[in-house]
């Protein structure tokens, strides 16, 4: 594709953002919201949005799998009863300051960060950041090195150890290959939300907020903006688009 | 002498057995006698591909790969040439079949031409429950984005071209 091609499909990109912001202050609201994500199924991915998370860890429940399960229903994880080895895209991990012996819940996932490690270090270009922010592995090119796992100081990525056999037709995996959480790249580009998020929702916690942090007027910016948000290993200096808050 | 005539003899018999066999064969495949598997059309009643049925016998591979990158690294879901599509029409919902039988679509002729592929390691080789295209000619309605199909042309020229130069310099 020429540069042409390239600025034409941005500038219209553009443009229709424009308009949904148009839209959204005229009458904000969840609806007008979504159709301002969407993005037409043939125009890239652009740098114009960050997609990222906010985790409330207040609202989170300890001892509430319900985003671990619906991580695994829709991406097809089925775990082979080894859990050393099972893959696994997002987990509870339990905080405990030993000197108030105060506990706190949170989900570990994939932070998505603006400079990652993984993508560092691979030495095939398998591991890459989309325009976008999202983090992912191109599994057509993975070798299998597992270095990026090792780079990743927030243990978000899995390997295939064995034969997987029940896919579904939006996430192929594999054996052989390495994998992370893709932040339901493919529901996201239809303008959907990822399930972990949903389900906390639906759960009635909560405790997550999904959106474009690069739009003022997102839920989430709102959010980042009144509250602050955390990055876990915020000495790294990685930008990490997932954020927590209370921790 | 003797043994020479007992060789032209059984030479004989065998080409007219030859001439016999081949015959048929051509009679039974009906005008154009082929060795290759026919490869069915989708049982949904569709019979015209994204692109003419040469073309995708020859270039298929292609259009996938092209779609693959433009897919996985920039987020570009259009269906003409994805995969996914690919399998959505032409592999019937609840199909027995799976990569590797002989009456699975992409088997069928990759099983005969002996070109291994790895696709389906990952990637499902059956439509999802619900997801099987139905009507006919899905893709009739789609308009190719002319963007990717420029850029696929583009491609294919180019590959073409790097053939020829190397086939050039070999005889040099």
């Amino acid at each position: 594709m020429s540069n042409s091609d390239v600025n034409i499909s941005r500038r219209s990109f553009v443009e229709k953002s424009a308009t949904a912001a148009a839209a959204l202050t005229i009458a904000p609201g969840m609806f007008l919201h979504t159709v301002a994500e969407a993005k037409p199924a043939d125009q890239a991915v652009t740098s114009a949005v960050r997609w990222g998370m906010l985790i409330d860890t207040a609202k989170c429940a300890s001892g509430c799998t319900a985003c671990v399960s619906a991580c695994n229903t829709e991406n097809g994880i089925a775990s082979h009863g080894r859990p050393r080895t099972d893959q696994q895209w997002i987990r509870k991990v339990t905080l405990r300051d030993k000197q108030t012996k105060h506990e706190i819940s949170l989900p570990m996932l994939c932070q998505h960060c603006e400079t990652p490690p993984c993508v560092d270090v691979c030495p095939t270009g398998a591991s890459f950041k989309r325009d976008d922010g999202i983090v992912l592995v191109d599994r057509h090119i993975c070798i299998g090195c597992r270095y990026c796992m090792m780079a990743c100081p927030y243990k978000a990525r899995s390997f295939a150890h064995e034969t997987v056999d029940n896919t579904v037709d939006y996430q192929p995996r594999g054996k052989g290959t390495v994998e992370s959480c893709t932040m339901c790249v493919h529901r996201v580009d239809e303008g959907g939300t990822p399930a972990c998020v949903e389900a906390c929702s639906e759960a009635e916690h909560g405790a997550m907020i999904f959106g474009d942090i690069k739009d003022p007027d997102s839920e989430i910016s709102k959010e980042l903006i009144k509250h602050g948000g955390k990055q876990i290993r915020a000495d790294l200096g990685l930008n990490t688009g997932v954020r927590y808050r209370g921790i | 002498m003797q043994q020479l005539k007992k060789r032209m003899h059984n030479t004989l018999i065998t080409i007219a057995g030859l001439v016999v066999l081949t015959t048929s064969a051509f009679a039974f495949a009906g005008e154009k006698p082929s060795f290759a598997p026919k490869v069915p059309h989708p049982e949904n009643g569709t019979t015209e591909c994204v692109e003419p049925e040469d073309e995708m016998k020859k270039n298929h591979m292609n259009y996938i790969l092209h779609q693959r990158d433009k897919t996985m690294h920039e987020g570009i879901r259009t269906k003409t040439y994805s995969l996914k599509e690919c399998i959505n029409c032409h592999v019937p919902e609840n199909s027995e079949a799976r990569f590797g039988d002989d009456k699975h679509f992409c088997s069928s002729c990759h099983n005969f031409t002996g070109v291994s592929i790895d696709c389906f390691q990952c990637h499902m080789d059956r439509p999802m429950e619900g997801k099987a295209t139905k009507g006919k000619n899905p893709h009739g309605a789609e308009a190719t984005p002319t963007a990717i199909k420029a850029t696929i042309s583009k491609y294919l020229a180019d590959t073409s071209k790097t053939v020829q130069d190397t086939k050039d310099a070999g005889n040099e």
